[in-house]
C-alpha cells in the first residue's frame, strides 16, 4: 500500500518549476502519517541519557526516586524507521542536513512503559537567509503511553538547499 | 496607559518624552524563534533594559491570535505585532498588518515582488521597510548593484542586532548615500539578544500599532545600538 500521494510527484523537481512544485508537495504531503513504531522505556537508558545531558536532578538520574522519569529530551533520540514516506518526492538538492529537534513534553515518561510513536510530515516550507534559499521539511513524532496519553512531541527539521 | 507602565518607564527611560522600541524581534511563533514573549519581558525587567517596548515581527506570517495585553500591563511595556516577509529584494518588515494586507499578498511566499509589498502596504495603511539591507542575499542593497534601485523605499533598518561585521556599516553608508531614514531592531530570536538595537522616537508617545505606523511615516526617529560591550 502506498503511504501517500503518488503519480507525478514522485519525479524529481527541477529549478524551473520548484515554487509550484513545492506548493503541490506541501498540499499533498503535509499531514500524511507514514510510520508507526514502539519504544521500550528502560531505566538504564533513561539514566544514561540524563547523565549525558549533564543532568543532576535525581528525578532523571535515580531509578529509585519516587518520581523517576525520562529527561525531557529523551524522546529526541528515538528514531523512526524511515525518514520520509515512501514515494516522497525529491525536493531540493542533496541529502539535506539535520536542522535540529524541538521537543514538547506533555506528561512524564516512566520506566517500563512502552511508547507508541507515530510519524507525520508536519510542515514543508522555504526560507531565505545568508546561505540562500532552503527548504525545511518538518517530521513530527508523537509519543503515546499505554494509556494512549500523549507524552511527548518531537519536531525534527531537515534542511535542503533549494537552488 | 496603566500606572504600572508609567512607573516602569520612569526607571528604564530617563527621557519620558522619548519612546525607545525594539522594532524587530521574533518569538517561538517563528520557526527559528526560541524566545517566549513573557521571557522577553522578564529579561527586560531583570536587566533594566532601556526599552519601552518591542515589536514581534514573525517570519512569513502575521500572528493575529496572540494577545499580549496582560504582559503589557504586568511588565509596563508596549508589545506590538508585525511581520517579516521575504521578497525578491530581501527581507522586509511590515508594520500595521491588517485584513486588507493579508488578503492582498501571500505572506508565506518567499519570492514576493518588493514593489507589491511596498504598494500594498501603503494602500492598506501599513508601513513597509527593508531590514538588514546590508546583508548578502537577504538584504536590499545586495540586489541594488545587479538590479537597480527600488522606487518607493525611503526607510531601512540600519542597525540590526544579528548583523555580522560589515553589514550594518554597509547599511548605514548606503542609506546615507540614498537619503533613506534608518531605524534599529535587535532581530532577536533568543531572549538575551532583545534590545541589542532599537529605535528612539523623540517627543512621541507610541502606545499601539497605529501610533507606531504614524511615527514611522512621520520620520522623526533614529537607530540606536545597545549591544553589550565585551566583558559586560
Amino acid at each position: 500500500m502506498p503511504y501517500g500521494p503518488e503519480a507525478e510527484m514522485t519525479q524529481p523537481m527541477d529549478d524551473e518549476n520548484s515554487k509550484a512544485d513545492l506548493a503541490t508537495v506541501r498540499e499533498q504531503w503535509v499531514g500524511i502519517e507514514f510510520d508507526w513504531t514502539t519504544f521500550e522505556m528502560s531505566a538504564p537508558s533513561m539514566v544514561a541519557w540524563a547523565e549525558a545531558c549533564g543532568e543532576t536532578d535525581p528525578r532523571f538520574t535515580d531509578p529509585n526516586h519516587h518520581d523517576f522519569q525520562a529527561h525531557p529530551g529523551f524522546t529526541t533520540h528515538c528514531m523512526s524507521g524511515r525518514v520520509f514516506p515512501k514515494e516522497f518526492p525529491q525536493i531540493g538538492g542533496g541529502f539535506g542536513i539535520d536542522g535540529g529537534k524541538r521537543v514538547e513534553v506533555h506528561a512524564p515518561i516512566r520506566s517500563g512503559e512502552t511508547l507508541t510513536a507515530t510519524t507525520t510530515i508536519a510542515d514543508i516550507f522555504e526560507k531565505t537567509g545568508r546561505s540562500g534559499t532552503m527548504i525545511f521539511i518538518v517530521q513530527r513524532m508523537e509519543f503515546r503511553n499505554e494509556a494512549d496519553d500523549l507524552v511527548s512531541t518531537v519536531d525534527w527539521k531537515m534542511i535542503k538547499k533549494a537552488e | 496607559m496603566t500606572a504600572n507602565r508609567s512607573l516602569y518607564r520612569y526607571f528604564v527611560s530617563i527621557d519620558l518624552n522619548k519612546m525607545r522600541l525594539d522594532l524587530h524581534t521574533h518569538s517561538i511563533k517563528s520557526d527559528d524563534g526560541r524566545a517566549k514573549v513573557e521571557n522577553y519581558c522578564k529579561w527586560i525587567q531583570k536587566k533594566q533594559l532601556a526599552l519601552d517596548g518591542f515589536v514581534l515581527t514573525e517570519h512569513r506570517q502575521f500572528d493575529a491570535d496572540s494577545d499580549y495585553r496582560h504582559l503589557e500591563d504586568e511588565y509596563g511595556l508596549v508589545i506590538m505585532k508585525a511581520s517579516e516577509v521575504e521578497t525578491d529584494f530581501g527581507h522586509v518588515l511590515v508594520f500595521g498588518v491588517n485584513d486588507d494586507l493579508l488578503a492582498a499578498m501571500d505572506f508565506t511566499d518567499i519570492r514576493l515582488p518588493i514593489e507589491t509589498v511596498l504598494d500594498e502596504s501603503r494602500k492598506a495603511g501599513a508601513f513597509a521597510a527593508p531590514c538588514h539591507p546590508g546583508r548578502k542575499r537577504v538584504g536590499l542593497f545586495a540586489h541594488y548593484e545587479d538590479r537597480g534601485i527600488v522606487e518607493g523605499v525611503d526607510t531601512v533598518e540600519v542597525l540590526n542586532g544579528g548583523s555580522i561585521p560589515g553589514e550594518d556599516e554597509l547599511s548605514i553608508e548606503m542609506a546615507e548615500r540614498l537619503g533613506y531614514r534608518g531605524f534599529g531592531g535587535s532581530d532577536s530570536h533568543v531572549v538575551s539578544r532583545i534590545g541589542f538595537c532599537a529605535t528612539d522616537f523623540p517627543n512621541q508617545q507610541i502606545t499601539d500599532m497605529g501610533t507606531l505606523v504614524d511615527a514611522l511615516y512621520g520620520g522623526n526617529f533614529s537607530a540606536i545600538s545597545m549591544r553589550p560591550r565585551s566583558g559586560d
